[in-house]
């Protein structure tokens, strides 16, 4: 079944991308809504299917492939991936329907589209190492094309910088996954078959520091970031959703995957420092969004911060903090995708990304209400005010990493109150105040064109009222990443132990546990 | 054929709207003369003459009927005889008649009471489901010429007649009689006379400004069904109707009486002689037009921010100045007016405004941004009357007599080229100068 999903769009590519020149872009719109759909179907199917209680691996397919080499098609999904994989099909299927169908060669950008998702789902579902790779890299082409066709002025340069930054990524990661199998003598790439635990430590230091560089640079961490403000910004409004959306959460999701899990005891070393470069993100994504007088820059910017937080919530390695770190993945992913998404419409209609120049769009009849209001509820929802999925997520991550990082946990904190000061700038700026009597005669914003951003808010306000939904597909399986983990130092033992009790004795899990304490 | 023989007799202004004051001189208007200008003005009037209907019949049954009812919850509801009160100025029994249409309220105004937006249903329901007439922007227009009272000293003397002793006697008599049998407020009224005095004398500029507009609906009506007619094609032409009908009717006695159970009391009575131009049309167009008070969503009333003028000659926020762009949202006063035009839009007007802007989205503001035009032309024709009355012909042949209409002329723009508190920049007739302001 999981085949379906990377198929799926693959075959969608490959229908749309050759579908015969001359076709009307509402037909071909037709056919790739089609498609999505059947995508979409297929999550909704896994979903209903998803064994809440298995940590493991779910929906497991294996193919040998090229047995020579270790390749082999082996697929599998577990409360890690699941959540990524669905949120990639819906946003998947509001990039289908949003995207512009009066651009040229519009059956190459569907097509493009496709390749992404497949190559993202794929990525988030492969259980062989080179598999992973051959999906991670399938991404690089499709991104750089649909940057450099559609993209705005400075799109060359870039989708140029993409793509170097990124090759490079794959390139680091490709030396870690083959010097991690060679090393520790396994005949294949299977991640079950992959451990590093015998490996001496200085081999582990460096197989996991190139793994962090590759991925870190997809996240972004930010030294590493450079690619992204422009990246984003160039990116037409529907490619931003799919690089922030999907294609981001392949960094911090390799993290956890590849770094966390098959480098267990030397995470535990390189985690203090890691939590460092979080924050650092955290904080500098928010100082610099604050600078910015670019509406979409300023998403991007926090794009950086939001994804630090992630980071630091792994580098903790407790249950809850694990937790947090997918919750956020998801729940930054939506955010950012309703972002972007109301980003472009204010781009489309008024004409502008610039922060002093827009004003006064709440205005009823002249300005663009809806947008506005929604644009509220997004930047709200990033900052973390309460009743949204981000402060979901952003709690879980505070509450999960304080025991371990107490000092990078406070500036999380401190920065997630950056985020709402630049968060205000940005509304101010843009919603409030008065139109300027010159130029406002924007067009209207139809219905079918708010639409996606309507259903983002929704899921939304929905995660956040009732979390239960975020965090269920995810609860075991990162209990069971920590409680397999056995980590150097007697204090996080403690730590680890005390988190575990107190988590299973809220959700009533242990009822052994549960028992004595009641005694 | 006017245009080029004023030019011949006066160099040209160097006033920095000198095209207008150009304009002016060759007995034309601030707004250009052009057929869409016309267009709008006409449909904008007959528009805004509707509900007029309803308002001068509501603020005179509230200033003779109402009164000084603590608890008016019901003052929105017009009993059947101010809906069947003849019009002075129009129908077979007019004084003058301005209008030749029925002397009652106007058919489409009592079909929309009848039905409204939403369909039949009782007038209390159409109430509170606000399906009504915004007879609160009329309370507004009152207050604003309550508050700013003195305006036209000392040609205008209603004014200091509400503070005179005689007016304080008869008012005082009205109280009584209305609180008649209520010791309660008879105690209040023993207790602190100024109260109800006070409330007389809003009563009273309800008569006021009712008297005001039984005079206007007619001549947007008459002049709407001359446009029709094809009887009138061009802004100037719209312009001097309404001159005309200024110095026809300029005598029209402003009064207050109030009739309590059945017996009329005479506030003010006619016999002070106090006249529709002097003590209702132009502290009017002072007070609406040019002053009211600022908007509560666009200006800041802290004291520290000095946003807000000390003097009240300084107000600026009348319908020439107004902001017409956020109309719809929260603060803005016009929209209640606007809301009430939408009613009885004409046909055409409705079919320009489909095919503009966001047609019937933002069509409160597109008609918020006729009707200033259409005042801007309203304004005009109060100049023209004025530079008439006071001053000389536009063809006169004397040079000093074409300077002073001049100067006249120029004074008068002026208003909207002060620097202080950004007057200069709110006022609108730069804008009206061209067809893209929508």
């Amino acid at each position: 079944m999981l085949s379906s999903l990377i198929l799926l769009p693959l075959i969608g590519a490959g229908i749309v991308g050759f579908f015969p020149g001359n076709i009307a872009g509402e037909k071909l719109r037709g056919v790739a809504l089609t498609i999505t759909a059947g995508i979409l179907l297929v999550t909704l199917w896994l979903a209903a299917q998803f064994d809440l209680t298995n940590s493991g691996f779910q929906f497991q397919e294996y193919l040998p492939w090229i047995p020579q080499i270790g390749l082999s098609y082996k697929l599998g999904t577990d409360g890690l991936s699941f959540p990524l994989v669905a949120l990639s099909s819906l946003l998947t299927g509001i990039i289908i329907f949003s995207a512009r169908i009066n651009v040229e060669r519009l059956s190459l950008k569907y097509a493009l589209i496709f390749l992404v998702n497949a190559g993202v789902v794929g990525a988030l579902l492969a259980q062989n190492l080179l598999l992973f790779i051959i999906f991670y890299e399938l991404i690089l082409i499709p991104l750089y094309l649909l940057i450099a066709i559609w993209g705005g002025e400075k799109r060359e340069y870039a989708a140029m910088k993409f793509l170097i930054y990124t090759a490079v990524s794959g390139i680091l990661i490709l030396a870690g996954f083959l010097g991690m199998t060679w090393l520790s003598h396994s005949n294949s790439f299977d991640y079950d078959r992959i451990s590093t635990q015998d490996l001496p430590l200085i081999t582990q230091l460096i197989l996991l520091s190139l793994l962090v560089i590759g991925f870190g640079i997809k996240i972004p961490l930010v030294p590493l970031h450079t690619w992204l403000p422009d990246a984003y910004v160039e990116a037409s409004p529907a490619v931003a959703i799919l690089l922030g959306g999907m294609v981001a959460k392949l960094g911090t999701y390799g993290l956890i995957r590849f770094c966390l899990q098959l480098f267990p005891e030397t995470w535990a070393l390189v985690a203090p420092g890691l939590s460092i470069i979080g924050v650092f993100s955290v904080m500098y994504g928010a100082l610099a969004a604050i600078s910015q007088k670019d509406l979409k820059r300023m998403v991007a910017y926090s794009s950086i911060g939001h994804m630090g937080y992630i980071v630091v919530a792994a580098a903790a390695l407790t249950p809850l903090g694990l937790l947090g770190a997918v919750s956020q993945m998801v729940s930054h992913g939506l955010i950012l995708a309703i972002l972007f998404y109301l980003v472009g419409i204010i781009e489309t209609k008024v004409g502008t990304r610039d922060l002093d120049i827009l004003n006064g769009l709440m205005n009823p009849l002249r300005g663009l209400p809806l947008t506005s209001a929604l644009l509220i509820l997004g930047g709200m929802a990033s900052s973390g005010i309460p009743g949204m999925a981000g402060f979901i997520a952003e709690f879980l991550v505070f509450q999960g990493s304080y025991s371990v990082f107490p000092w990078q946990t406070l500036l999380c904190i401190f920065a997630s109150g950056l985020t709402a000061v630049y968060f205000v700038i940005l509304l101010n700026r843009t919603c409030f105040g008065k139109l300027d009597n010159t130029t406002a005669y924007y067009p209207q914003v139809k219905w079918n064109e708010q639409a996606p951003a309507i259903l983002l808010a929704i899921i939304i306000i929905f995660l956040g009222i009732q979390p239960t939904w975020l965090v269920r597909w995810t609860e075991p399986t990162t209990d069971a990443i920590v409680a397999m983990i056995s980590t150097n130092t007697d204090r996080q033992i403690a730590l680890n132990y005390q988190e575990t009790n107190a988590f299973a004795s809220d959700t009533g899990k242990m009822p052994v546990l549960r028992k004595m304490n009641l005694q | 054929m006017t245009t080029t023989l004023q030019k011949t007799k006066l160099p040209p202004s160097q006033h920095e709207f000198s095209e207008v004051i150009h304009r002016l001189e060759a007995g034309g208007a601030m707004i250009p003369d052009t057929p869409e200008n016309l267009m709008q003005i006409i449909g904008i009037w007959k528009a805004y003459a509707v509900p007029m209907d309803f308002y001068w019949r509501d603020l005179l049954y509230i200033g003779e009927r109402v009164f000084l009812e603590p608890f008016p919850f019901f003052k929105y509801f017009l009993p059947q005889e101010y809906l069947d009160l003849h019009n002075h100025y129009a129908g077979d029994d007019a004084d003058l008649r301005v209008w030749r249409g029925e002397a009652t309220a106007h058919p489409e105004l009592l079909e929309f009471m009848e039905k409204g937006e939403t369909g039949k249903i009782p007038k209390l329901l159409h109430h509170l489901w606000h399906d009504r007439v915004n007879m609160e922007f009329a309370e507004a227009c009152m207050r604003a010429m309550l508050w700013h009272r003195n305006m036209y000293a000392p040609v205008n003397q209603f004014d200091p007649y509400l503070d005179s002793d005689e007016y304080k006697a008869n008012a005082d008599k009205a109280i009584k009689a209305y609180f008649k049998g209520n010791p309660l407020m008879l105690g209040i009224h023993k207790l602190f006379p100024e109260m109800f005095l006070e409330q007389c004398r809003q009563a009273s500029y309800y008569s006021n400004l009712g008297l005001f507009w039984e005079v206007m609906a007619p001549v947007f009506f008459e002049v709407s069904d001359l446009y029709d007619e094809g009887k009138i094609t061009t802004v100037p032409e719209a312009m001097n109707f309404l001159v005309n009908g200024i110095f026809a009717i300029a005598g029209r006695p402003i009064y207050h009486h109030a009739y309590i159970r059945g017996e009329c009391y005479e506030i003010i009575p006619k016999s002070k002689g106090f006249t529709w131009l002097y003590e209702a049309a132009l502290p009017y167009v002072e007070a609406v037009f040019y002053r009211t008070a600022p908007f509560r969503g666009t200006k800041s009333y802290n004291a520290q921010a000095n946003e807000v003028p000390s003097e009240q000659k300084d107000f600026h926020y009348g319908v020439l100045y107004a902001d017409k762009f956020p109309v719809g949202t929260a603060g803005i006063p016009p929209t209640l007016l606007m809301q009430d035009m939408l009613h009885f839009l004409p046909p055409y007007l409705k079919e320009f405004y489909a095919q503009r802007c966001r047609g019937e989205d933002d069509v409160l503001n597109q008609i918020a941004v006729t009707f200033q035009r259409s005042m801007y032309c309203v304004t005009s024709a109060v100049f023209q009357a004025l530079r008439t009355a006071l001053l000389y012909p536009l063809d006169d042949t004397n040079p000093k007599h074409l300077k002073a209409n001049r100067a006249f002329f120029e004074a008068q723009i002026d208003r909207f080229c002060r620097p202080e508190y950004g007057m200069r920049d709110a006022a609108r007739l730069r804008n009206i100068q061209t067809a893209d302001y929508r």
